[in-house]
C-alpha cells in the first residue's frame, strides 16, 4: 500500500534520512522503532508533504505521492496523528474530530465513524463539548488518534503517541490500538521510542537509527533479533 | 446626566462599526498572523467604492438618498473581498502561510514591507485617480436623528444614518460569528490558525484558507469604511486615520480572537465619545490611548486573547 523508496530527506544542508526503503502492505502493522534523532518523524513529516525530500521515491495505493500537493494527501487516505498531538487547542473536542473528517470518505462515513470512535475512546464522548486545548496529555493524544480515524483512512500513521504519557495511560493507547486494529483490519504506520510496546504490537518492524534502516524483519525475528535485545529491550 | 447619556448612545453607535472594522482587521490577523499596514487603504477603497457604486453605478437614481447609500455600501464588501482575494493571491501568498513556514520570524520583515508598500501605492494611487477633494456618501438621515424618550425628562436623540449603521454592523457580526462557529469553512479556518501544520495533515489548504479569510478581512472592512462614510467626509490618505484605532482594537480584544476584535473596536467607540464630556474634541484620539494605556497595563493579553500559546 505504502511503498518508500530509497527515500533521503533532511533540513538545509544536514541530511536525516538516507536511502531509506519502507513497505506497508494493506492490512498490515508496520512498527518503526529507533533512538531520538534517527529521522522517524522526519520520514513522516516528508510522507505528509512537510518535508520536501531530496531523492527517493514514495507511491500510495499505486499513486506517486511526490507529485501531490500536501493537503491532497489527506484525502488520498492518509491520517497523521502528528508527534505530540498537535490536537487544534481552541476547537472543541467535536470540533477536533470534525476536522478529522474533511475528507470526501469522512464526510460520508461521518455516522459511522462517530458512533466507533467514542466507542473505542470513550472519554471522547464524555468531553465532546471541552476545548481540546484544556484536556490532559494522555486525552488529547486520544483525540489526535479519534481525529485521525474520523477522516476514514486506508493507512493510519501514528508518531511517537506514548510521547511524554505516564507509563500506565501509555499501555492503556497501546492496547486500544490494538483493540482498533484487530476490529477494524486498519492499516498502521507506528513510529515509537518504545521499542518493546511498539515491537509487541506491531507485527513488522525496522529499526532505524541515524538515518538509515539498519533492520528489518517480523516482530518475532526482531524481538529475538541480539542487537535488538541488548540495545533497545535491555536484556 | 443628560450628556452623559448622549455620549454613551454616541458611543455605541459608533462603536458597533469600529468594532466591525477591527474584526475585518482580526479575521486576517488572527488567522494568518500577518500585520497589514494596508488595512486601512483597503477601508479607503472601499469608501470610494461605495460612494462611485452610488453615485455612478445608477444606484442613487434606483434606490433614492435614502436606501442607496446603504445598497451601495452592501455591494462594497463582495467588490473589495475579490480585490483582496487577487492582492492575497499575487502578493501576499509570496510572503506568508505555507512558503514562509519555515523560515526565521515566519517571514514577519517582508509581510512588514510589502504591506507598506501596498499602502502607499493605494494612497498615492487613490490620490491620482480620486483627487484630494473630500468626499461623502451623503444621506438625508445623515441630518435627522430620532428622539428616545422622554425618560424623566430627559431625551436621548440617535443619528438616524448612525442608527442604521450600527444595525448593519451587528448584522454582519451575527452572520460572521454564525460563519465561523457554524460552518465548515469557519471552523477549518480556526484550525488553520491554531496549527497549521495539523491542518495540513486533515487535508485543509491552508493557503487557500488564508486567502479566504484576507478577502473576508477586505470585505467586512470596506462594509465598515462605507458605513462611516456616511457621517465623516473621507479622502485618499484616511485610511492612516483608521489603521492605528483597528490596530488599537485588535490588541485590546486580545490578539488572534476575532469575536474580541469587535469588543475592542467596540471600546474605543465608546471611549472616544464618552471623552467629549471632559475633555476638547481635539484630544479624543488622546484619550482612546490613554484608555489603550491603561487596559494593556493591566491586561496585556486583551480582553479575549489567550494566555496559552500557540503549539
Amino acid at each position: 500500500m505504502l511503498r518508500i523508496e530509497g527515500l533521503s530527506a533532511g533540513y538545509s544542508a544536514k541530511p536525516v534520512l538516507n536511502d531509506v526503503s519502507i513497505n506497508v502492505g494493506a492490512g498490515q502493522f508496520v512498527a518503526i522503532v529507533g533512538p531520538n534523532g534517527a529521522g522517524k518523524t522526519t520520514l513522516f513529516k516528508t510522507i505528509s508533504g512537510i518535508v520536501k525530500p531530496s531523492g527517493g521515491a514514495i507511491t500510495f495505493d499505486g499513486v506517486d505521492l511526490l507529485a501531490v500537493p500536501p493537503p491532497q494527501r489527506a484525502h488520498l487516505g492518509i491520517a497523521h496523528v502528528p508527534e505530540g498531538r498537535q490536537v487544534f487547542p481552541s476547537l472543541t473536542v467535536m470540533e477536533n474530530l470534525e476536522m478529522g473528517a474533511m475528507t470526501e470518505s469522512g464526510r460520508r462515513d461521518w455516522q459511522a465513524n462517530i458512533e466507533r470512535i467514542f466507542e473505542w475512546l470513550p472519554v471522547l464522548k464524555e468531553r465532546r463539548d471541552q476545548f481540546a486545548g484544556t484536556m490532559s496529555g494522555g486525552q488529547q493524544q486520544m483525540l489526535a488518534i479519534g481525529r485521525g480515524l474520523a477522516s476514514s483512512p486506508k493507512l493510519l500513521m501514528l508518531d511517537e503517541p506514548s510521547m511524554g504519557l505516564a507509563p500506565s495511560t501509555a499501555d492503556f493507547i497501546f492496547e486500544r490500538l490494538i483493540e482498533i486494529r484487530r476490529q477494524s483490519g486498519l492499516t498502521m504506520l507506528l513510529v515509537e521510542q518504545r521499542v518493546a510496546e511498539a515491537l509487541e504490537s506491531a507485527d513488522h518492524g525496522y529499526v532505524l537509527e541515524a538515518g538509515h534502516v539498519v533492520l528489518e524483519g517480523n516482530n518475532a525475528t526482531l524481538r529475538a533479533d541480539d542487537r535488538v535485545r541488548k540495545a533497545y529491550l535491555g536484556m | 446626566m443628560e450628556g452623559f447619556l448622549q455620549a454613551l448612545a454616541a458611543g455605541l453607535l459608533i462603536g458597533a462599526v469600529y468594532g466591525l472594522m477591527c474584526v475585518g482587521l482580526g479575521l486576517i490577523f488572527g488567522v494568518m498572523r500577518v500585520i497589514n499596514f494596508a488595512h486601512g487603504d483597503f477601508m479607503m477603497l472601499g469608501m470610494y467604492t461605495a460612494f462611485y457604486l452610488f453615485t455612478a453605478a445608477g444606484i442613487q437614481t434606483l434606490f433614492g438618498n435614502a436606501v442607496g447609500p446603504f445598497i451601495a455600501i452592501l455591494l462594497a464588501g463582495p467588490v473589495l473581498a475579490v480585490f483582496g482575494y487577487f492582492v492575497h493571491l499575487a502578493l501576499i501568498s509570496h510572503v506568508s502561510g505555507t512558503r514562509t513556514a519555515s523560515l526565521e520570524g515566519e517571514g514577519h520583515y517582508a509581510q512588514l514591507i510589502l504591506t507598506l508598500g501596498i499602502a502607499l501605492i493605494l494612497q498615492n494611487g487613490g490620490l491620482i485617480v480620486f483627487g484630494s477633494v473630500l468626499a461623502s456618501i451623503r444621506t438625508p438621515l445623515s441630518s435627522s436623528a430620532w428622539e428616545l424618550g422622554p425618560f424623566f425628562d430627559m431625551s436621548i436623540f440617535l443619528n438616524k444614518a448612525r442608527s442604521i449603521d450600527m444595525i448593519v454592523s451587528l448584522a454582519i457580526m451575527i452572520l460572521l460569528s454564525l460563519l465561523i462557529t457554524r460552518t465548515r469553512i469557519g471552523k477549518s479556518l480556526r484550525a488553520a490558525a491554531d496549527n497549521p501544520t495539523a491542518a495540513t495533515y486533515m487535508g485543509i489548504d491552508v493557503d487557500r484558507a488564508h486567502r479566504t479569510a484576507f478577502a473576508l478581512g477586505c470585505g467586512i472592512t470596506a462594509i465598515a469604511g462605507g458605513l462611516l462614510a456616511t457621517n465623516y467626509p473621507f479622502h485618499p490618505f484616511v485610511g492612516l486615520e483608521y489603521v492605528i484605532v483597528m490596530y488599537a482594537g485588535v490588541v485590546l480584544g486580545g490578539m488572534g480572537s476575532i469575536i474580541g476584535a469587535f469588543w475592542g473596536g467596540m471600546t474605543i467607540g465608546l471611549v472616544q465619545q464618552m471623552s467629549t464630556l471632559i475633555l476638547p474634541t481635539q484630544l479624543q484620539n488622546a484619550a482612546i490611548f490613554a484608555v489603550f494605556l491603561l487596559i494593556i497595563f493591566f491586561r496585556p493579553q486583551g480582553f479575549f486573547g489567550r494566555m496559552v500559546e500557540r503549539t
